[in-house]
């Protein structure tokens, strides 16, 4: 489903991302864990479409990143660690903007509305302006947009911060039953116990290096997922 | 305490003063010290220069017809009005939407410490604005001859009657100002078409006040047996500047008996406002079927949502569009009375061209695609994620501009043309030019706005107001446009007529039609790779 190839992103002298190679397959919960400024985000942009890269290759679906994004965008969705949405709109009329741009039609998005909205709570605030919403309402209405338009592929950065232990569970399964219908998903996270019991796939990056990744049990081995990460962020 | 308060109030008040936001960084000694020599420039420089040229104007008549007391009245209900409405429109959320309401609170601080500190900002505020209008008064007063103990002590007591006086009346309307903006719906629409009618009233007023000063003065004796004998209460009012004792002791009562009153009245609700949360009324969301659009009409609606839910979008970038219908009715109506000045002094045949010339430089003035590109801000990641490509996203944005731009210049040109069929001999090929050249400029002049607002985007503002009032895209389209439009009607003047109207504003379509082109290109190759660097 996604296949990052020697990704190589530098700002200025700096380099973010160095030479990273991921491939993630349809039906895959994929953790990406790293320390403040690892790059995971970086990559996470890049892979998005959002941010353009210096070196490497990134196809969804057999589609090239970089040749035809806009069919890359159609398939996939994308969550940014901070969900800084339209203020001046309302969280109806957002998520139907989504609608429009991604073409769902009138009653797949009523239908999907209601079923996300009423599953995270926010049913009744989706006449009110976003600028009134709190960081986690601004999530769950991420969230809904994300799911909106069936993706094949989710891309989220860290999209269990600010969610009450209520939302993050729903989240979970969401995430769950998402994989199960053979679609796939890369997020980043630091709550190391959520990616041990989420992904099936893990990859740890440091200094903008890919330094483990695998299942689980193959970058943990008998340790836990912290004794793991903890050790080789030691390393040298 | 109250004074650490008040300091406090009075840095957060003047922040700007103090603070770059811009560059996020402190301004040095030398900027603040400038920027408060501003202020004071302006309020005792304009205002005051404004109020002591009406108390020159008022004053010597009034008082030699022992009408003191009216002069009083007139510059005294000013200085009650200019200092409710100086402050009353800040009072609510200065008195209880502090940021630091919590934290205050939280802190071994008394409540009424924190009520007073607040009351003293309002005071000032408003002592400020009524001084601005009162102290010239006081002071031409005197200068006439008229300086007396008595009136020494009765002027300042009137100040301080009609400063307390503000300060309940600014609390009482600030209060309902505040329930009001708390019921309304479309709160950026309804502040930009007020802020419009107060600059309507304001330019009616000023216009009126020459007429009206005269009508006062030529009746004076009238109106001051009219008031004496109907409202003697307002002439009290009015006898407190010539030291009458009887109406200072009156109106301090008054004055401190609403004041206390106020202060009872705030003291039992400070708390319980402070710590409710918001109380605006919740639109309760109905499930309803929407009708699909298309990626276009999506994005087109996007900009539109944003430009009609801020007020300082609106009134900064796209008040034109209201001044242009006016300006064309206006032309209709009073036409010949414009049209024939300009003639005497152009001569006939020219006019047609300083028809376009006015019709591009008011269009000029609708740039809302100039902050555009910026006002994305934070929210940029979402159209780059979208599967949209950045021409489209630049196309809504040029849109949204030719749309609100080019449907008044419809209005101005048929006015213009009308005009020109009825006053001037004028033949339909120039007719045709004065028709499509305003029209290929607005064109022109959206298609240069988002050039500059892709070549100067600033993502990184706090409140959108830098990039909309003070964004350098924003003045470049500005001035841009004025600058050009002034060119074209400058080279007429200078050279141009030589080759006649027509000719000219013929070379003036293609000149503007080919320049519109070279932009929509850069635009669509160009300027689609500078946004998608951003």
């Amino acid at each position: 489903m996604l296949k990052i190839d020697n990704l190589t992103k530098t700002f200025e002298e700096k380099v973010a991302v160095n030479d990273l190679t991921l491939h993630i397959a349809p039906g895959e919960v994929y953790g990406f864990i790293g320390h403040n400024g690892a790059g995971k985000s970086t990559t996470l942009k890049s892979v998005a479409g959002i941010q353009q890269f210096d070196k490497g290759e990134i196809t969804i679906n057999g589609i090239s990143m970089k040749d035809k994004p806009i069919e890359c965008k159609r398939i996939m969705a994308y969550i940014p660690d901070n969900p800084d949405l339209y203020d001046f709109m309302t969280g109806i009329k957002y998520l139907n903007f989504i609608a429009d741009i991604f073409k769902v039609d009138a009653a797949t998005r009523k239908e999907r509305i209601r079923k996300y909205a009423d599953l995270f709570g926010l049913t009744d605030d989706l006449g009110q302006p976003i600028g009134t919403y709190s960081h986690g309402m601004k999530q769950k209405l991420a969230l809904i947009s994300a799911w909106l338009h069936d993706p094949k592929l989710i891309i989220m950065d860290e999209p269990f911060v600010g969610l009450d232990p209520v939302a993050s569970h729903q989240l979970k399964g969401m995430m769950k039953e998402f994989c199960a219908n053979g679609g796939s998903i890369f997020f980043s996270t630091h709550v190391l116990e959520v990616a041990e019991k989420l992904c099936d796939k893990v990859a740890i990056i440091k200094q903008g290096k890919l330094i483990r990744s695998g299942t689980m049990e193959e970058v943990r081995g008998d340790d836990s997922l912290e004794e793991v990460f903890l050790e080789l962020e030691e390393e040298k | 305490m109250i004074r650490i308060l008040v300091a406090k109030q009075w840095q957060e008040i003047f922040k700007s003063y103090h603070y770059n936001a811009k560059k996020n960084k402190a301004r040095s000694k030398w900027g603040v010290i400038g920027w408060y020599a501003f202020f004071i420039v302006l309020m005792v420089g304009v205002l005051g220069g404004m109020f002591t040229f009406y108390s020159y104007l008022l004053c010597e008549p009034l008082c030699s017809s022992k009408l003191a007391w009216l002069y009083f009245i007139i510059m005294g209900i000013g200085a009650l009005f200019l200092g409710v409405f100086g402050s009353v429109f800040n009072t609510f959320s200065s008195l209880y939407l502090s940021k630091d309401n919590d934290l205050l609170l939280s802190l071994p601080i008394p409540v009424d410490a924190i009520m007073i500190s607040r009351l003293i900002m309002v005071y000032l505020m408003s002592l400020m604005y009524s001084a601005v209008v009162f102290v010239p008064a006081m002071l031409v007063y005197w200068f006439h001859g008229y300086f007396s103990i008595q009136t020494l002590f009765g002027c300042l007591a009137m100040l301080l009657v009609i400063s307390i006086l503000d300060l309940v009346l600014s609390c009482a309307l600030g209060y309902v100002v505040a329930r009001i903006s708390l019921k309304i719906k479309n709160k950026g629409i309804v502040a930009a078409l007020g802020a419009v009618l107060f600059i309507g009233l304001y330019y009616a007023f000023s216009y009126k006040i020459g007429e009206l000063m005269e009508t006062l003065l030529n009746n004076a004796i009238l109106f001051g047996k009219a008031i004496k004998g109907s409202a003697y209460f307002l002439y009290l009012f009015g006898s407190m500047g010539e030291g009458n004792v009887v109406a200072l002791l009156i109106y301090l009562a008054i004055a401190f008996g609403l004041l206390a009153l106020t202060w009872f009245i705030l003291k039992r609700s400070f708390v319980s406002i402070t710590t409710s949360t918001a109380v605006q009324k919740k639109t309760v969301y109905k499930e309803k079927t929407v009708k699909q659009n298309g990626i276009m009409k999506a994005l087109l609606l996007r900009e539109l949502n944003h430009f009609t839910s801020s007020a300082t979008y609106m009134l900064n970038c796209g008040l034109s569009i209201l001044i242009i219908p006016l300006v064309s009715v206006s032309l209709l109506i009073f036409g010949n009375q414009f049209l024939t000045p300009l003639e005497s002094l152009f001569g006939k045949g020219h006019v047609s061209v300083l028809i376009c010339v006015i019709g591009c430089m008011m269009v000029s003035m609708a740039d809302m695609a100039a902050p555009s590109v910026s006002l994305e801000g934070k929210n940029l990641w979402i159209v780059k994620s979208l599967p949209v490509t950045s021409w489209q996203v630049l196309k809504s944005k040029l849109l949204l501009q030719v749309v609100f731009a080019i449907v008044p210049m419809i209005f101005f040109v048929i006015s213009g043309t009308i005009l020109l069929i009825q006053t001037a001999s004028i033949n339909p090929y120039e007719l045709f030019f004065v028709v499509v050249l305003p029209l290929i400029y607005t064109l022109l002049h959206s298609l240069l706005c988002l050039f500059w607002g892709v070549n100067l985007p600033n993502l990184n503002w706090t409140n959108e107001i830098y990039p909309i009032k003070q964004g350098l895209a924003v003045t470049l389209s500005l001035f841009g446009g004025w600058i050009i439009a002034i060119a074209f009607g400058g080279l007429y003047i200078w050279q141009g007529y030589k080759l006649g109207s027509s000719l000219y504003m013929m070379i003036g379509t293609i000149l503007f039609s080919i320049l519109s082109i070279i932009l929509l290109i850069w635009l669509k190759t160009k300027g689609t790779k500078k946004f998608e660097e951003l």
